[in-house]
């Protein structure tokens, strides 16, 4: 029995050592050329532009893609495009290695904010090339990175406050008048938990999103713009007093009963806005695009629905509505950079994006898209994005947004003091 | 049922009285490789490669992959970095002192499935309904059971209204650290007994009834009777139980914890195979190897501690 252990042992130690430390996961080769990608060939005249996303979501979004192809075939009636679908949930992982291998697309969608960010150094930089949209578009800082744009927005993603009117008429509050600062806020929902069954906030904090909302939905009320800027710049220190009162204020408002039971086993989507559509909660921190939305709060709510900004909580902040560029193409492919600026060009064009955010829900980037709605919050939100400001958490790191999720988890039940959770955050934001 | 038990045992006897035959023999006669002593390999080479090339080569990968970098450092061998990185991870450290609180989790699982497989043994009044009611959650997705549980223990949930109406407050039993990770094991249990159960019924078909009588004849009670002569008898249905059992919980709870508790609150109910699945999402695959590698150990250790434990403990002394 031993003999067999050892004997066995020994033979796994040399397979180990025979097949040597070269890595799972494919490493570049320094003589990789992106123009040999499969499919990115020039052969016969014929281009072709291979282009990868996550799929469409739903019948909406497959008909802006339509849009968005048929726009393009105008400029390049000659140009094959293929669309490759990806799954979401390993899309950067098969995105990366596929860079790596040098069989990577010559275009792909990104995540506005850290996903494109962290990967800019293999995208081609378009600032000139699409110099002349920026004045059209809303949201770019998302897809700049050191003083180049790496995409342009085409829709825009951000956290607006959502109310119910009727709840706060039952509280005795004026629903045109929603709280403009902290204090406000704080006494609203005192009066909505007295005189309502309904909690003041929906919150859905499973898998502890709660705070990164909680975050970017109030801070433009709490950091001051300096400190707002240095932020997104990367530059943050989690032991400020702006950055713990956060923290602090989160704390509290748990504390103070806000929100709905059982928050941290709630799931956010779409547990916690269903509580928000049902009338269950009288105020949420919810999407701009996407889903959870003007759109989907309307089916319920009607007339009911309110859009407020973030209240002012301190002295010299100017708040401000928090959202960014959602997703965007990026190049790959520096050969197929003309082709690439094109198609961007194609998927900011006015008319797709104008049908799209009807038919899909979506808030576009293009600030001269009037909304043909009678959704009132809907066009209230699109009223801000002049003086909109990117979200606070997508500058985070994953680690850091990671541990910022368990804190506030912990926070929110008490299982951590606030001097605690700064201390580990400050630790996790020096990397 | 019975006859998996039954060949399980036959193979594990007749594998031992083959290493022993051969530990004797082998070293006195050597016979030269010529076809006949050639063949035996030569059929069991299909299997064997299959298991090299399926099993073991890509553990082995996956081993060689733990020792390599993410990120910027793709590809370079980092040595112990990884292993290291882990143990100073709250994350990690959570998951394996939760695999502690799950090892606690296995004896009531086993004796659970072990006192419902006696009483259909002693055949109870409506045996042949509660045999096939145990075992229905087996046939559920982990996925639909999370999903149930979730609505039922819900902070306003069905679960807590009737502890309201015995005056007992109600407790968000998947939103606290205390809470969580017992809960999920205890939706565990009830939703995989019904397997050790029928693993246990078959084990009680091929107890040896005369043994038994002649326990009553000596004038035995029916404590003395299950120490003396059923567990003795059931010891390696018993083995199996736990050993399995150890194993389903240490790897098959992925999809409940994902479903009713996504690890939280906090990394309070964080196991190895979440954390594992947590690292490769966050682009860190080589990390998460580490973390596989990790896991693997533990499965073996305990399972090699288990045997070794169990053997004694269930053979009469």
């Amino acid at each position: 029995m031993k003999r067999t252990i050892i004997t066995t042992a020994v033979a796994g130690l040399a397979l180990v050592t025979l097949t040597g430390c070269g890595g799972a996961a494919p490493t570049t080769t320094g003589g990789s050329d992106p123009s040999e990608n499969a499919g990115g060939g020039s052969d016969g005249g014929a281009q072709q532009l291979t282009i990868w996303n996550w799929g469409d979501a739903d019948e909406a979004a497959a008909a802006y893609t339509e849009d968005v192809k048929a726009a393009f075939a105008e400029m390049h009636p000659d140009v094959t495009v293929e669309i490759v679908n990806q799954p979401f949930d390993q899309y950067y992982t098969l995105l990366g290695s596929a860079i790596e291998a040098g069989t990577g697309p010559d275009l792909a969608l990104y995540n506005g904010g850290t996903q494109i960010k962290s990967r800019a150094s293999s995208l081609v930089p378009v600032t000139d090339e699409l110099a002349d949209l920026r004045d059209q578009l809303a949201g770019w800082p998302a897809f700049e990175e050191g003083g180049e744009t790496y995409s342009a927005p085409t829709f825009l993603q951000g956290f607006p406050i959502y109310f119910n009117k009727a709840l706060f008429e039952e509280a005795g509050l004026d629903p045109e008048t929603p709280p403009a600062t902290w204090d406000d806020l704080t006494s609203s929902c005192q009066a909505i938990l007295d005189e309502t069954d309904a909690s003041c906030f929906a919150l859905g904090n499973k898998e502890g999103l709660g705070i990164e909302f909680f975050l970017s939905g109030f801070g433009s009320g709490i950091f001051t713009p300096e400190e707002y800027d240095a932020w997104i710049g990367g530059e943050r220190d989690w032991t400020s007093e702006h950055a713990t009162q956060v923290l602090q204020m989160w704390a509290d408002s748990s504390a103070d009963g806000w929100y709905n039971d059982g928050a941290n086993s709630t799931a956010m989507f779409n547990d916690s806005f269903d509580i928000f559509s049902a009338g269950d909660a009288a105020m949420v921190i919810g999407l701009m695009s996407g889903t959870a939305h003007w759109k989907q709060f309307d089916d319920f709510l009607g007339e009911d629905l309110g859009f407020m900004m973030p209240p002012a909580t301190n002295d010299g902040t100017t708040v401000a509505l928090p959202a960014e560029g959602g997703i965007g193409y990026g190049i790959l492919n520096e050969e197929k950079k003309d082709l690439g600026v094109d198609w961007i060009r194609a998927t900011v064009d006015h008319d797709a994006l104008a049908a799209y955010s009807l038919a899909g829900g979506q808030i576009t980037s293009d600030t001269t898209i009037t909304l043909d709605t009678d959704i009132a919050s809907a066009n209230e939100i699109v009223a801000e994005l002049p003086g909109s400001k990117p979200l606070l958490h997508t500058a985070l790191g994953a680690d850091e947004l990671d541990l910022l999720h368990r804190l506030g988890q912990q926070l929110l039940i008490g299982d951590v003091t606030v001097a605690d959770a700064t201390a580990q955050l400050a630790d996790a934001a020096k990397g | 049922m019975s006859n998996y038990a039954t060949s399980t045992r036959t193979l594990v006897t007749s594998g031992e009285g083959a290493g022993r035959s051969r530990g004797s023999q082998a070293p006195r006669r050597r016979r030269p490789w010529n076809a006949e002593r050639l063949a035996p390999y030569l059929m069991v080479l299909p299997v064997i490669a299959i298991l090299v090339v399926f099993r073991l080569y890509p553990l082995v990968l996956g081993v060689n992959f733990s020792f390599t970098g993410d990120g910027e450092r793709n590809g370079q061998f980092v040595g112990l970095d990884n292993y290291t990185y882990l143990l100073h991870d709250e994350r990690f450290l959570a998951s394996a002192k939760n695999v502690a609180i799950v090892l606690l989790f296995v004896p009531v699982q086993v004796f659970f499935a072990g006192i419902l497989a006696t009483f259909i043994f002693l055949k109870v009044p409506g045996h042949r309904f509660y045999r096939s009611v145990y075992f229905l959650p087996v046939v559920l997705s982990p996925i639909i059971i999370g999903a149930i549980f979730n609505i039922i223990l819900g902070a306003n949930g069905p679960f807590n209204s009737a502890l309201g109406a015995i005056s007992i407050p109600a407790v968000d039993w998947l939103g606290l650290p205390a809470t969580a990770l017992p809960t999920v094991l205890v939706v565990h249990i009830w939703a995989t007994f019904g397997m050790a159960f029928t693993i246990f019924l078959a084990g009680f078909a091929t107890l040896d009834a005369e043994l038994l009588d002649a326990a009553k004849i000596d004038g035995t009670n029916l404590w003395q009777q299950i120490v003396h002569v059923i567990i003795p008898s059931l010891s390696q249905t018993i083995q199996f139980v736990f050993v399995t059992t150890t194993i389903g919980m240490l790897t098959g709870l992925f999809a409940l914890l994902y479903t009713m508790t996504a690890g939280g609150p906090g990394a309070s109910s964080y196991l190895p195979e979440f954390l594992i699945w947590k690292l490769n999402g966050e682009a860190r695959p080589a990390l998460a190897s580490a973390a596989s590698v990790f896991l693997l150990l533990i499965v073996l250790i305990i399972g090699l501690i288990q045997i070794r434990v169990l053997r004694r403990a269930t053979k009469e002394a």
